[in-house]
C-alpha cells in the first residue's frame, strides 16, 4: 500500500499505537493541507530535508501575520460570566516524563498541579494557521491579559508540550519560546518536550491527542508534517481537566472566563 | 415568542392512528438520526468518498445468532467488496439497539440499547473494516441517577453527550442528558427542564441534541419514555393514556454552561435536531413525528431564539410519520423520511422559512433512517424504527439501500436484505474512512473556514 511512487505515506501516532499503522495520503493533499502552492510546498519540504526548520524561517510571531490577514470570525455570542457556571470534571490530567528547555528530566505533573493550567500540544515547525500557530496566538493573548491583573500573577500557568521529540529538542524549544520561557514572569509559560516517542505516547494516549506523521514513501523517513486536530486542555490545580478546546471552540474570551471561573472556584477574589 | 401551528392536535392524531391500526396498517412514529452532515461539529468529517457504513442492527430471535450487532458494509465503488457486508460484530443478546455516535476523534463508535440501557463502545480506527468491541457500560442507570434509554451519542471535546429517553422511577419520559468522558467514565447528569424557562413550560422529555459552537447553542428535542417505546405499537395507539405521554417541547441550551435558555412548544414529538452548517444563516430544524410539522429555530433581531412552524409534511391525516431527516452540508436542502408510506422526500430549504417539497420516492414498505454523504451525492436508507414498532408480515422489510443522487432523481446503487443475510433489523448508520488521515474538520461554518480563525482580541471578557 505504501510503495506507490508519488504518494506520501503517513504514520498515525494514535494512542496505544506506535508508528506501525501506515496509511497513504496523496501528495497534493499534503500540500493543500499546508495551505502551500505546489512549488511553495516543495520549497517547504526542501527546507525540512535540509534541517532548516520552519520555526526559523517563520517564528510563531511571524506566522501570526498570516493569520491576522485572513478573514476573522468573532464567535457570535457573549461568553458566560465568570463564576456563573461550573466546568465539568472531565478526567485526571496524565503524568509522564518530559524535558524542560534546559534538557532536565521532569514530570509533567510538576507543570499541571497547584495552578490553573492551560496545556497545548504543539510542534515548532507547524505551519497550519488553524493549528499550533493559532494556539500560540491564543496563549500569547491570554498571557498578556493575565499579566495586566496583578492579583492573578502566579496563579495561572501556560504549557506548550511538543509532540515532535525528534526535532523539538530542548534547545530548539528554547529558540521557539524566545522570551516567553524566561523565569520569574507574572504568567509562567513552560515549553516542554520528551526524550522520545516512548515517553510521549502514554501522554498522548491519556489526553486523547491524535497525531499523524507524514512519511516519504521511498525512504520511510518523516517529511516533517504532523497532522493533528488542535486540542487545548484547561486543568485545575487538582490536576483535573475541566475543559477541552478544539479548533472550533478555542476562543480567547471564553478561555479567559473559564480560567477566572476556576480561580473563583478556588476562592480567589478577582479584580 | 413561539409560533405554533395547532392544526394537528395530538388528540386528533391519536384517533387517526387508532383508526389506521384498526385497518391493519401497522406501524407508527419513530426515532432516528444519522449521516455525515449530522455529525457533531467537533468530529472530523469524511468530505470525500466514505469507505464503510456501520449499521447498528437489532437482533431478531431465531434469525442468525439473534443478537444485536454492528454490521460493516463496504461502500467504496472501487472496492471488490462494494455493496457487501464485510463484517458483523455481535454484542451478545438483544438490547433494543438504536442509535450510534462517533467520538470527537472518530476513533470510536458508541452504541446504545434502549431497553437494557447498556452502552457499547467500538474501536473503529485500529481497523475500520473490522470494528472491535472494547468496552461495555452496564451501570449507566446507576451512574446517571436513574436515567434509562441512552439514545443520542453526540461528541463534545473529550466527552460524549448522551440523551436519555426515560427514567427508572416511572419509566415515563422525564429524563436528562448524561455526559461521559472519552474513556467511558461518567461525568455528569443534566436534567431536562420541567418548569418554565423563557416563557414556556418544559415537560422534561428528551430525544436528540445538536450543537452550534459559533452560537454556543445546543438544541434538544423530545420523544417518549420506556413505557411507550417498548410497548407493542398496536397496543399503544389504542391506549389513550399512553398516547398522552409524548414530548411536546424543544429546548435551546447554553452549550457552555449546559443551562436551558428557552423552552419551545413544539407539539407532537419533535425528533431529529440538526443545525445548518451553510454560510451565514445559523438555524436549526426538527420535525414532529405525530403532527408532521417542520420547525425552524432562529435568532431574532434581538438575538433571542424563536421557533417557527414552517411547513407540513405530507397529509397529517394520512399519518405519514416523519422520522429521520438529513440536511445538506450547505443547508439548502433536506431529506425527510416518512415511515408509514416508506417514502423519502426532498425539501428545498433555500428559504428555510418557506421550505418546499420538490421530490419524493418510495424506498420500501417502511423507511426510517437517511444518511447522506457530505457532498450529498450518495444517500443511504435503513428500515427499522423500533423492535416493537416495525411493520408486521411482508411489510417488515429490513434493508440498507444506497442511492446516487444527481439533483433530480435517486438511482439505486445497491441494496442489502438484512433478513436474507440473517442480520436483523437495520437501524442507525455512521460512515467511516479507511484512511483516518483523510478526515477533515467541519469547523464552525463548513468550508468557509479554510483560512478563517476566530478573532483573538485584547478586549476584556464580559
Amino acid at each position: 500500500m505504501l510503495k506507490r511512487t508519488g504518494w506520501t505515506a503517513c504514520v498515525w501516532l494514535a494512542p496505544k499505537r506506535l508508528p506501525s499503522n501506515l496509511m497513504v495520503l496523496p501528495r497534493n493533499g499534503l500540500l493543500k493541507a499546508l495551505h502551500l502552492p505546489f512549488w511553495g510546498g516543495v520549497f517547504f519540504l526542501l527546507l525540512q530535508s535540509f534541517g532548516i526548520h520552519w520555526a526559523h524561517a517563520a517564528s510563531p510571531d511571524n506566522s501570526l501575520k498570516a493569520i491576522e490577514t485572513a478573514d476573522t470570525v468573532v464567535p457570535d455570542y457573549v461568553p458566560p460570566r465568570p463564576g456563573s457556571y461550573e466546568l465539568m470534571r472531565i478526567m485526571t490530567a496524565a503524568d509522564g516524563e518530559v524535558l524542560d528547555v534546559d534538557g532536565k528530566p521532569r514530570h509533567l505533573s510538576e507543570f499541571t498541579g497547584g495552578k490553573v493550567t492551560l496545556l497545548s500540544f504543539i510542534y515548532s515547525t507547524c505551519a497550519d494557521p488553524n493549528g499550533c500557530p493559532y494556539a500560540y496566538q491564543v496563549f500569547h493573548n491570554l498571557k498578556n491579559r493575565l499579566a495586566k491583573e496583578p492579583r492573578l500573577h502566579g496563579k495561572v500557568r501556560l504549557v506548550s508540550l511538543s509532540f515532535d521529540p525528534k526535532r523539538d529538542t530542548p534547545e530548539m524549544l528554547r529558540l521557539y519560546a524566545g522570551d516567553n520561557a524566561l523565569p520569574n514572569q507574572p504568567v509562567q509559560w513552560d515549553f516542554l518536550t520528551t526524550a522520545s516517542y516512548k515517553e510521549l505516547m502514554p501522554i498522548l494516549d491519556s489526553f486523547g491527542q491524535d497525531v499523524f506523521i507524514e512519511l516519504d514513501p521511498v525512504t520511510q523517513q518523516p517529511l516533517g508534517t504532523l497532522n493533528h486536530v488542535l486540542k487545548v486542555f484547561l486543568i485545575d490545580r487538582e490536576r483535573v481537566v475541566r475543559e477541552i478546546y478544539t479548533t472550533v471552540y478555542l476562543q480567547p474570551d471564553v478561555t479567559y472566563n473559564d480560567i477566572l471561573t476556576l480561580l473563583i472556584e478556588q476562592g480567589i477574589e478577582l479584580p | 415568542m413561539t409560533k405554533c401551528n395547532k392544526r394537528n392536535s395530538i388528540k386528533t392524531l391519536a384517533a387517526a392512528i387508532s383508526a389506521a391500526v384498526a385497518l391493519a396498517v401497522t406501524a407508527l412514529p419513530a426515532t432516528s438520526i444519522a449521516d455525515e452532515t449530522s455529525c457533531s461539529p467537533f468530529t472530523p468529517l469524511i468530505k470525500g468518498q466514505e469507505d464503510f457504513v456501520y449499521v447498528w442492527t437489532l437482533g431478531v430471535e431465531g434469525l442468525g445468532d439473534g443478537s444485536d450487532k454492528l454490521v460493516t458494509v463496504d461502500v467504496n465503488p472501487k472496492s471488490k467488496n462494494y455493496g457487501k457486508v464485510i463484517n458483523s460484530l455481535s454484542v451478545g443478546g438483544r438490547n433494543e439497539a438504536h442509535h450510534i455516535g462517533l467520538s470527537d476523534d472518530r476513533r470510536y463508535v458508541w452504541g446504545g440499547g434502549l431497553d437494557s440501557s447498556h452502552i457499547f463502545i467500538f474501536d473503529v480506527a485500529t481497523d475500520p473494516a473490522k470494528p472491535k468491541l472494547v468496552k461495555v457500560i452496564k451501570d449507566f442507570v446507576e451512574k446517571s441517577g436513574g436515567i434509562v434509554g441512552p439514545h443520542t451519542f453526540y461528541a463534545a471535546p473529550g466527552r460524549m453527550i448522551i440523551t436519555g429517553l426515560s427514567n427508572n422511577q416511572d419509566h415515563g419520559g422525564v429524563t436528562a442528558h448524561v455526559i461521559y468522558n472519552n474513556k467511558g467514565d461518567y461525568i455528569k447528569t443534566v436534567q431536562v427542564p420541567t418548569g418554565e424557562v423563557g416563557g414556556a413550560m418544559g415537560d422534561g422529555y428528551n430525544y436528540d441534541v445538536a450543537i452550534n459552537p459559533r452560537k454556543n447553542a445546543m438544541l434538544s428535542t423530545s420523544f417518549t419514555g420506556w413505557n411507550n417505546y417498548m410497548m407493542d405499537l398496536g397496543k399503544m395507539v389504542k391506549d389513550p393514556e399512553a398516547m398522552k405521554h409524548f414530548g411536546n417541547t424543544s429546548v435551546m441550551w447554553d452549550f457552555k454552561t449546559m443551562k436551558p435558555i428557552k423552552v419551545f412548544s413544539t407539539p407532537g414529538a419533535p425528533l431529529e435536531a440538526r443545525w445548518n452548517w451553510g454560510k451565514g444563516d445559523d438555524f436549526a430544524v426538527t420535525t414532529t413525528a405525530l403532527t408532521s410539522n417542520i420547525w425552524v429555530f432562529k435568532q431574532d433581531d434581538k438575538k433571542e431564539w424563536q421557533a417557527h412552524n414552517v411547513g407540513t409534511i405530507g397529509n397529517p391525516a394520512d399519518i405519514p410519520l416523519p422520522v429521520d431527516i438529513s440536511m445538506a452540508a450547505d443547508g439548502k436542502a433536506m431529506w425527510i423520511n416518512t415511515f408509514m408510506d416508506g417514502t423519502t422526500r426532498f425539501w428545498d430549504f433555500s428559504n428555510p422559512m418557506k421550505p418546499k417539497e420538490v421530490y419524493t420516492k418510495k424506498i420500501g414498505s417502511q423507511v426510517n433512517m437517511v444518511s447522506q454523504s457530505y457532498d450529498g451525492k450518495r444517500v443511504y436508507y435503513t428500515s427499522s424504527l423500533l423492535g416493537n414498532w416495525d411493520k408486521k408480515g411482508k411489510d417488515d422489510e429490513q434493508f440498507l439501500k444506497m442511492y446516487n443522487w444527481d439533483g433530480k432523481d435517486l438511482k439505486l446503487g445497491f441494496e442489502i436484505d438484512f433478513y436474507k443475510e440473517k442480520l436483523g433489523r437495520a437501524h442507525h448508520m455512521k460512515f467511516q474512512a479507511r484512511n483516518m488521515n483523510t478526515l477533515r474538520p467541519l469547523h464552525a461554518e463548513a468550508d468557509r473556514l479554510d483560512s478563517v480563525r476566530l478573532a483573538s482580541t485584547e478586549t476584556p471578557a464580559k
